[in-house]
């Protein structure tokens, strides 16, 4: 009995020394770095880079677009995701479409950027389309779809990349948790095919695909090359804000690109924690 | 907490014990016995991979001759100033006692940085058997960013802003800065910069004509002269921001975005600190045949850019045979080729022995870009790096998030 505790207490040590160690060493460093502790040029203790990031409105604006900007894209592409899955339930599981969802898939994030600016820029595909059609006189008539400041771009290549996934993840959770038995079961009890979808298969499928939707919204949130390439110079998106302190020009500006990774980092562990927690409670009450 | 101060203690100070390279000073030794030193082994070079033509003539040029004459090999990663200072300074940090690159391609900014956090050695380039051939008697080459390089960081090539224009569209392309405002307000749209170094580079220009022009800004940093002429370039830029490209809300991230918007027409103008640019791409058909480069009266700014070789290469001996190829004449002259990179050389052509004085000159002229004679009576030096840091912090704030 003992031995298999060991065995247990071993493991997780283990598990703890690979995934939580290095984050807190990480964390650690980070934290010393950006109070002048740590680091080539480090001045001593000071709280002066944290206040320049909490006090300038720049990292909260680029919260705000990041969280709105995730938001988005995972709103849309999970609408699209379980229209398309409660439209055919069975056509994603086999044949030849199943195969092409997991083609958007195989693209690397900044193709997708790319192809993206080709489509939606001010002289690309559609504004081209627009034009031989007679709907715009020129570039100027063309809304602003790419490097905008409400990230219209980014959330479009972020849907592309992210309905795909949905439907493949809906699709196997239809059919892992039998819904299609349990619509037929409402259907003869009475139920519309809109009510057994709006009562039964939508609140089912967003259950159980939560903590998948919420690790999506935090990788969205995170992105880089995508709001590298389709984003605004202001607001920017978190990633590319840090990145920006941390590597262009002014190495005095170092520190404070670390104070924004910390602070990201306490944000989105917290929202995590507090979401997955509240859907664990629920899931497991009504069970 | 204590715990955890004491492992920070602990984890600090395991990182500060850099210790010295074994390898011997190669810049105390005979060329000869520093061939010999580097022979069969690796020299890691970063720079920036962004052009395929200069790629080339790393991968296909450079790379098998020093293989071939020195047994280097050559392997190339990529990576510009920021990474570079990224990667340095980690090391630094880690007390790495010997780091993963011996060589790399920079210039004024980036030397800058790397002489502040002292990740640079040297001198050495004098210890170089081509060196006598350099043209260090040419400011824009023996000073970079208004810094004397002093041996540590050999010239490679040297450069000059030129603005490229689509003829198509523009017949009269704008020569003074007052010319320049009212083009951009006659065809709103049109005109934009980017934020990174070329981008930087333009408004330097611009900064020096509002100075007075030529060497106005020679000299350190003036903390009086940047307040009061870049108080007028904001105003200058606000007066055009609503009709640059998307009402100057934002603006292209670097060079590569907006050669894009330029090859695909929304853009009738965009810029490159590289003058043969326009006549490569043109050949490559990335930008339209009608594409033109061209230096306003303003003048641009030309430098050059170098190698340097980190503190902490295991392989400097390697790293300056590298070096020392590099400027030799005949890599210099491949280099200067049209058709190979059209990179200007740092040699000085009537201190090269034998033809070679006479090859440079029989280089085939460019077609789409001024001489480079022509470009030199309106080459800006460039000013001191504290310049550019200020105006990029300053034009995020006066004019992008304004």
């Amino acid at each position: 009995m003992a031995g298999i505790y060991k065995g247990k207490y071993a493991s997780l040590g283990l598990f703890l020394a690979l995934t939580a160690l290095p984050i807190a060493l990480g964390i650690g460093y980070a934290l010393l770095r950006s109070m002048g502790l740590a680091g080539l040029g480090a001045e001593g203790f000071t709280l002066r880079h944290w206040e320049a990031v909490l006090s300038g409105g720049e990292f909260w604006r680029s919260l705000g677009l990041s969280f709105r900007v995730a938001g988005c894209s995972i709103g849309l592409a999970g609408v699209l995701a379980l229209a398309a899955v409660l439209k055919a339930p069975e056509r994603w599981q086999r044949g030849g479409l199943s195969w092409l969802m997991y083609l958007p898939l195989t693209l690397p994030a900044m193709v997708v950027a790319f192809v993206v600016f080709q489509m939606l820029s001010g002289a690309g595909l559609v504004s081209r389309l627009a034009y031989k059609l007679g709907l715009t006189s020129g570039i100027q008539d063309f809304p602003n779809w790419v490097n905008d400041s409400w990230g219209i771009g980014i959330i479009a290549a972020h849907v592309f990349m992210a309905t795909p996934f949905f439907i493949i993840l809906f699709a196997q959770l239809y059919q892992s948790e039998r819904l299609g038995e349990y619509a037929q079961l409402a259907a003869t009890l009475g139920a519309t095919a809109r009510q057994s979808a709006r009562r039964v298969i939508v609140p089912v499928l967003l259950r159980q695909s939560f903590p998948t939707l919420v690790l999506y919204f935090i990788f969205v949130m995170g992105s880089y090359e995508i709001p590298l390439l389709l984003g605004s110079q202001s607001p920017q998106m978190v990633s590319v804000l840090t990145i920006r302190k941390l590597q262009r020009f002014d190495l005095a500006d170092i520190p404070q690109a670390y104070a924004i990774g910390v602070l990201y980092m306490v944000f989105v562990a917290a929202a995590a924690v507090f979401l997955l927690r509240n859907n664990a409670e629920k899931t497991s009450s009504t069970c | 907490m204590q715990r955890f101060l004491l492992l920070a203690h602990l984890f600090l100070t395991a990182c500060n014990n850099p210790q010295p390279s074994h390898e011997a000073d190669p810049t105390r030794l005979p060329w000869e016995q520093v061939i010999e030193q580097a022979k069969g082994s690796t020299v890691q070079l970063m720079m920036w991979q962004g052009d395929p033509l200069i790629n080339a003539y790393m991968q296909q040029y450079v790379a098998p001759a020093v293989k071939q004459q020195f047994s280097i090999t050559l392997e190339i990663a990529s990576g510009q100033g920021n990474t570079i200072v990224q990667t340095l300074m980690t090391e630094m940090e880690a007390g790495k006692s010997v780091g993963e690159l011996d060589l790399m391609w920079i210039n004024g900014e980036t030397f800058y940085q790397l002489r502040q956090i002292d990740a640079l050695f040297g001198p050495w380039t004098e210890r170089l058997p081509n060196a006598q051939f350099i043209d260090f008697q040419n400011p824009f080459i023996n000073t970079d960013f208004q810094q004397p390089v002093n041996g540590y960081e050999c010239p490679w090539g040297n450069v000059q802003m030129t603005l490229i224009y689509n003829s198509e569209f523009v017949k009269d392309p704008p020569r003074t800065r007052a010319q320049l405002a009212d083009f951009v307000k006659a065809h709103p749209g049109k005109f934009t910069f980017d934020t990174q170094f070329t981008g930087l580079t333009f408004l330097k220009s611009l900064l020096i004509d509002i100075a007075g022009g030529g060497n106005a800004l020679d000299g350190p940093f003036d903390e009086a002269k940047y307040g009061q002429y870049s108080a007028q370039l904001w105003d200058y830029l606000r007066d055009i921001q609503p009709y640059l490209w998307k009402q100057g809300k934002t603006f292209p991230d670097s060079r590569s975005p907006m050669h894009q918007l330029f090859s695909n027409g929304e853009l009738w103008f965009t810029l490159t600190n590289n003058d043969n640019e326009v006549d490569s791409k043109v050949g490559q058909g990335l930008f339209p045949p009608t594409a033109r480069a061209y230096v306003p009266d303003f003048g641009s700014i030309q430098n050059s850019h170098y190698m340097g070789i980190p503190k902490l290469s295991g392989n400097k001996a390697g790293a300056m045979i590298v070096a020392n190829f590099l400027l030799s004449p005949e890599a210099q002259w491949e280099k200067q080729k049209q058709e190979a990179w059209g990179d200007g050389t740092v040699l000085d052509p009537s201190k090269l022995p034998g033809d070679w004085k006479q090859r440079f000159e029989n280089l085939a002229a460019r077609k789409y870009a001024p001489s480079r004679a022509e470009m030199q009576s309106r080459a800006l030096k460039e000013p001191a790096p504290e310049y550019m840091i200020r105006l990029a912090k300053d034009f995020r704030e006066q004019i992008i998030e304004r």
